[in-house]
């Protein structure tokens, strides 16, 4: 019954929650709304909207609890609602459909056995950003959820309101496909085989 | 977060390990994984931080004795690592934090 208790934050407290756990994830916040969104004013308008939301619902936020995954999983929310329709970029690939296409583990790992751990550590911020960019929206979600920010599989369950397993596999997946691209950058720099040798 | 500790402590166990075996290649070890799938999914769960039953013996075991898991393991790590450290962060725009705290004493 706890969690559906209703709390009622003084304006003070509020404040205090507002200020103390809320605002301190402003950076991340902004950073996961560009690459949700690659756009400056939609990423802008992204934060702001989660904040207001965040605020107006302050009162089922317990205080103390994990505010960053707790905002995360509005701003998300916001997208798919708000955004995602009127994205500028063009529509990307259902979940399902993808991740149905890429079900076959074994082929993932034959074509990116020979993409190697150190051609990994030479790429620059820059291909490892457009690699990570040219994913589905769902799947560079997970990555940077994981990745970037550190959730855990728990909290990027409740982030994106499905079940661990899915979290699991989904990132699975992410990382496979991120993998092939990699790979193709791996390629044309000139890591072929003969550098594979020693 | 009550796991937070856990994970860190695995992950720098994962780490102590992966440079004690860091050798790329080993006659001790097999060229062909019996099962990549389950393997490879089991390396990443553990890489990620997860708390796997009998996480660091498993880990050890395929690290010193497959060489696909090894390879895998190292790739893994690789890609992790540089997403985290060189995926450029997006500056936060001046005056947002302000907007925001700006909304917030309007709508009170
Ligand atoms: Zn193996």
């Amino acid at each position: 019954m706890s969690e559906v208790q209703r709390r009622k934050y003084s304006q003070e407290e509020r404040s205090t929650i507002f200020d103390g756990e809320f605002m301190p994830h402003i950076d991340s916040m902004y950073n996961f709304a560009f690459r949700l969104t690659f756009d400056e004013d939609d990423a802008k308008d992204l934060v702001q909207d989660t904040y207001m939301k965040a605020f107006r619902f302050i009162n089922s936020f317990e205080q103390g609890t994990n505010a960053k995954a707790w905002l995360f999983r509005i701003l998300k929310n916001s997208f798919i609602n708000d955004y995602r329709k009127k994205s500028k970029k063009p529509a990307t690939v259902d979940y399902q459909e993808v991740e149905t296409f890429y079900n076959s583990d074994d082929v993932d790992y034959q074509s990116t056995s020979d993409l190697r751990a150190e051609s990994v550590r030479d790429m620059l911020g820059d291909e490892i950003s457009n690699a990570l960019n040219g994913l589905a929206v769902d799947f560079r979600t997970v990555i940077i959820l994981a990745d970037l920010e550190g959730f855990t599989y728990e909290e990027m369950a409740k982030i994106l309101d499905i079940p661990i397993g899915t979290v699991r596999s989904r990132l699975h997946r992410a990382r496979n496909l991120l993998k092939d691209t990699l790979k193709g950058y791996a390629q044309s720099m000139g890591y072929g085989r003969n550098e594979e040798e020693d | 977060m009550p796991n937070r500790w856990d994970t860190a402590g695995t992950k720098r166990r994962i780490k102590r390990q992966a440079m004690e075996n860091n050798d790329a290649s080993s006659p001790e070890r097999k060229l062909q994984c019996s099962d990549v799938s389950k393997c490879f999914q089991l390396l990443e769960r553990i890489l990620d931080g997860e708390l796997v039953e009998g996480g660091p013996q498993l880990l050890q075991e395929k690290l010193d004795k497959c060489q696909p898991c090894f390879a895998h393991f190292h790739l893994e790590q690789a890609i992790r690592e540089v997403i985290k450290t060189k995926c450029t962060k997006q500056p936060l725009p001046d005056k947002l934090a302000e907007s925001i705290r700006q909304m917030i004493q309007d709508a009170r």
